[in-house]
């Protein structure tokens, strides 16, 4: 007998799932979603939040593209608080560039992708950071950074309010099957141990990299190519719009100003599984080194951290490797194909289409299931009520920036002042069960983010685990602890300049001013190390719990 | 300009060096590169609080754990500093504090055990009247007292972890929260607002009697965030502790450090006023050296280089963080004499895997002679009249050990007495 029962089981919790569990609650399905670790923790928040225009793919990926122009426009209209619309350059600075830039052009016009070419001299009147090496320049107005973590957090809250529930660290061991149906999913918390059974009609296979491995449990293959990308943090955003080398799509050519920070863009190495993403050196080096030649001030900014992510690349069987294989997507019936009913995989794609797959494999598992209410995604803004997840257009102005006169010289308090998170911001995630770790609070508020990488915010959050969420001091220092080491896993590939000061900071006030290491070699904590349970008395999810909290803030 | 000692830097160690000067009737110039990032997280001098990096078990007695450390490391940056100088070097401190008007307490003989502000007990030697009555090796009952809507000090969570290595039975410590008139919790401010607000002493009054509503009991000592004045902090704590009705101590904050602030303004103030010329916000470079001395150096101020000729030099910079130190992708360097310091071929070989670990970048420095100059690979000085004193020694770093004040006292003094023979 399982413990619970719902209609469908979604397995990922990454902008994939997040965008399936809204589109099935938005068709009247019961869903529920199930994720290894929190959400966006995979590839979704380890991506560098370009909101593809379509111009990297619409030469050598002419279907990717056209998917990006049109998902782009709809993602401006039902998540604009996610996008930060700043527009793009697409740039030539070598002769060999020059010779994709007709290619380029034309990519553009069958794509519809709006591309302006403008001359040097204005390129550098609008965006002065542009290098002296740049020849060519197209303007590509529906380039953008997209926000990946508002963005499957903005899903999951407009599905929870529709009654779908979420379940994080919950890692699928097995299926429960009647003949070649699958009847339901067995789990494990992957912090507690505890093991649950979940009954459902059917199952969604949303974890991208992962896919392979959650098929194989039915004995069934599913051929992703897990393919690493290192991204490089700058400490500002060193340009007003995203910047995009005009050639052949290659490492390093991308600049992403997101929010407080920049973000230099990427490599594509093969790996042997999505969760072995060395960050190499020469990575870094690289990309700082082609940043640079399209802007200037990349090789002086502050590099803040490093950090990897994985490329679910769905391998179609042909030849291709990398960045050779398409961007694209595939829906997989294995009904049709392996004779197993109740499951599909949605792998490939990329975070600027997610809403398209989940509508593919949605109307895929809908149909088997009966339900005759078409996709309705596209059309519904994810912020549908008026206290939606708005921080990222509005923060700015809610904190209230100081004006040279007048009286709004009060400034509001401040968890952390690098991102200007407010104490309204973190509070209701203290007491969302789904949020386990600080790195939880991170990823829904940005808190940490900055430039001090959580030296300070971090005994901040550490006093809410204990005010909040009733932890005991050992677990709530753990859990600081711990935080501040996965920011330090980061910031030492970048360590030079400085960075020496700001770790000799946190150092100061970490080590000798609290004297967090012998706490944390005196107090070994009950729980097991990176995690705080669920608030008491509270199961996972809730729909309606969910929309009071949201209500609140 | 000319100068008889120029020393360098704007922490402890160039403080102690320039008083030592001063005292034995010299004529420093002290530069100041800027404000310190030491403002933001010293609160006390600690000597030795572990033996070494693993021991969980406080050192009692700093003199003496420092001695044992010179007999086992002979290269340590306290071997060669000398235990006189961790002496002598320590009653300057203790005097000049007493002359610049601060109520410290402490001795070379014992450790302090202080709550931190975490809760976690922290071995300290010298410390202000102000935190002493923190120590754990008293046995009152410890109340932790927070503001509403300060979130810089966290009673709860001081209280639940001490109440675990420390507590003295059932309800020995706890935390409690009061509201501080004309602090909305819907507006931002810091322990700097907080701090001049108890210098005001309705307010403290106001204060103190809605901590005494929370505290029913006699015999219980308090523990507040370190706010109570910015300036005048003993005067402020023991009429605070009066209205309170019980003893009272401050615990550091996160930054800014109230209690950091008042140490280096005061005496930085203090020395001013004795005499001692300062100039200020002017980063140092650039050694000139000829037949082994060093004949000047430049200090970057507004529009210009500017000179400094003096005798000697003591360059008192801590790590990076004054820019002692510039670290590049591969190599770190010296500002004076371009010496490159360190190289790593990545520069994860700076760091630890752990931040909570020893971190190599912490530990780069100049060689020195045995009277502190910095050297060449071969031992050989660059220059006769330059000495060094604390963090830019190879080989110094306090965090593990918890020895950062000691360190910058015995080789700042040790410097200093250096920088008068040569």
């Amino acid at each position: 007998m399982p413990d619970t029962t719902t209609g469908v089981v979604v397995i990922g919790g990454g902008s994939t799932g997040a965008g399936v569990l809204r589109d099935l609650s938005m068709r009247g399905i019961d869903a529920v979603l199930v994720e290894k670790g929190d959400l966006a923790s995979g590839t979704t928040g380890r991506s560098h939040g370009l909101l593809h225009s379509g111009g990297r793919y619409c030469v050598n990926d002419l279907a990717a593209a056209i998917e990006c122009v049109e998902e782009g426009r709809i993602l401006r209209r039902i998540a604009r608080t996610t996008i930060e619309d700043t527009g793009g350059y697409f740039v030539s600075v070598s002769e060999e560039d020059e010779a994709w830039v007709p290619r380029f052009v034309e990519g553009c016009g069958k794509a519809g992708i709006s591309c302006e070419r403008i001359s040097v001299e204005e390129a550098r009147r609008r965006e002065p950071a542009l290098s002296k090496q740049v020849r060519t320049v197209f303007w590509i107005p529906e380039d953008g950074h997209l926000d990946p973590f508002y963005l499957v957090m903005g899903n999951v809250e407009s599905a929870r309010r529709r009654g779908a529930q979420v379940r994080t660290y919950t890692e699928v061991t097995g299926f429960n099957r009647d003949g070649n149906r699958v009847t339901g999913v067995l789990t494990r918390d992957t912090m507690t141990g505890e093991e649950t059974t979940i009954g459902c009609k059917a199952v969604i296979n949303a974890t991208g990299a992962w896919a392979g491995f959650v098929a194989k449990l039915l004995d069934v293959e599913v051929k992703v190519v897990p393919v690493k990308g290192v991204m490089v943090v700058l400490s500002h955003r060193v340009a007003h719009a995203t910047i995009n080398r005009c050639h052949k799509p290659g490492d390093g050519d991308i600049i992403v100003p997101a929010l407080s920070v920049a973000i230099l863009g990427t490599t594509a190495v093969r790996v042997p599984h999505p969760e072995v993403l060395p960050i190499e050196w020469e990575e870094v080096r690289h990309m700082i080194e082609e940043g640079s030649l399209m802007a200037d001030g990349v090789s002086t900014a502050r590099a803040m951290r490093a950090y990897a992510g994985v490329r679910p690349l769905y391998d179609l069987g042909a030849e291709a490797e990398g960045r050779e294989m398409s961007r694209n997507f595939a829906v997989i019936d294995h009904e049709q194909r392996d004779g197993i009913a109740g499951f599909a995989s949605i792998v490939g794609g990329k975070v600027t289409t997610y809403r398209l797959m989940a509508e593919r494999v949605t109307d895929l598992v809908a149909r088997r299931l009966g339900v005759t209410m078409p996709c309705a995604t596209a059309g519904v803004p994810l912020n549908d009520r008026d206290d939606e997840l708005d921080q990222l257009r509005h923060r700015p102005a809610q904190v209230g920036v100081p004006k040279p006169h007048g009286d709004e010289l009060a400034l509001q308090p401040l968890v952390c002042e690098c991102e200007l998170v407010r104490p309204q911001d973190v509070a209701p995630w203290f007491e969302d069960p789904a949020v386990r770790t600080l790195e939880d609070i991170r990823r829904r508020t940005r808190t940490g983010m900055g430039p001090c990488q959580a030296a300070v915010c971090s005994y901040r959050l550490a006093g809410r685990l204990v005010t909040d969420r009733h932890q005991d001091g050992p677990a709530a220092t753990r859990a600081m602890a711990d935080l501040l080491e996965t920011r330090w896993r980061g910031v030492r590939h970048v360590f030079w300049g400085s960075q020496l000061r700001q770790a000799q900071v946190t150092a100061g006030l970490h080590l000798e001013l609290f004297n967090l290491d012998r706490q944390l070699m005196l107090e070994k904590s009950t729980a097991p190390a990176g995690h705080f349970p669920p608030p008491q008395g509270e199961g996972q999810g809730g729909g309606v719990e969910t929309a009071e909290v949201a209500s609140q803030r | 300009m000319k100068a008889d000692i120029a020393v360098v830097g704007s922490g402890l160690a160039a403080l102690v060096a320039t008083r030592t000067l001063q005292q034995a009737g010299r004529n420093p110039v002290l530069i100041w590169p800027g404000l310190s990032s030491l403002y933001f997280t010293y609160a006390t001098v600690d000597v030795l609080g572990y033996s070494d990096l693993t021991a969980t078990q406080p050192v009692e007695q700093p003199e003496a754990g420092v001695a044992q450390l010179i007999a086992d490391h002979p290269d340590h940056p306290y071997a060669v500093a000398g235990l006189d100088a961790l002496r002598s070097g320590t009653t300057l401190l203790i005097e000049w504090l007493r002359a610049a008007g601060f109520s410290w307490q402490g001795s070379l003989a014992h450790n302090l055990l202080l709550p931190t502000a975490i809760g976690t007990p922290k071995p300290s030697c010298l410390v202000p009247d102000s935190m002493a009555p923190g120590d754990l090796r008293r046995d009152e009952p410890i109340v932790f007292c927070g503001f509403h809507g300060y979130e810089d000090f966290v009673p709860e969570l001081a209280a639940s972890n001490l109440s675990r290595s420390w507590g003295r039975g059932e309800g020995s410590v706890r935390a409690i929260r009061v509201s501080l008139p004309g602090f909305d919790a819907s507006r931002l401010f810091t322990s700097i607002d907080l701090a001049r607000s108890f210098e005001d002493k309705a307010f403290r009054q106001e204060v103190a009697s809605r901590i005494r509503r929370e505290i029913s009991v006699d015999g219980h000592r308090l523990g507040v965030p370190a706010v109570l004045g910015l300036t005048h902090d003993s005067d402020i704590h023991s009429s605070f502790a009066t209205q309170v009705g019980h003893p009272v101590f401050e615990i550091p904050t996160l930054p800014p450090s109230v209690l950091g602030l008042r140490l280096f303004d005061r005496l930085r103030k203090h020395i001013q006023e004795s005499g001692v010329e300062m100039i200020w916000a002017a980063p140092a470079h650039e050694a000139e050296v000829s037949d082994g001395r060093c004949r000047r150096i430049f200090l970057k101020s507004a529009g210009r280089e500017q000179p400094i000729d003096a005798r000697a030099y003591v360059l008192a910079l801590e790590d990076t963080v004054d820019g002692a130190l510039r670290a590049g992708v591969h190599t770190v360097v010296d500002p004076f004499f371009h010496q490159s310091l360190a190289h790593h071929a990545v520069p994860t070989e700076r760091t630890d895997e752990s931040l909570f670990k020893p971190q190599p970048f912490a530990s780069i420095g100049y060689p020195v002679t045995d009277r502190l100059q910095p050297s060449d690979d071969a031992g050989r000085p660059l220059a006769g009249n330059v000495f060094v004193a604390g963090g830019a020694i190879a080989g110094y770093d306090p965090v593990g050990t918890k020895s950062r004040g000691g360190l910058a006292i015995a080789t700042g003094y040790r410097a200093a007495k250096e920088a008068m023979a040569a």
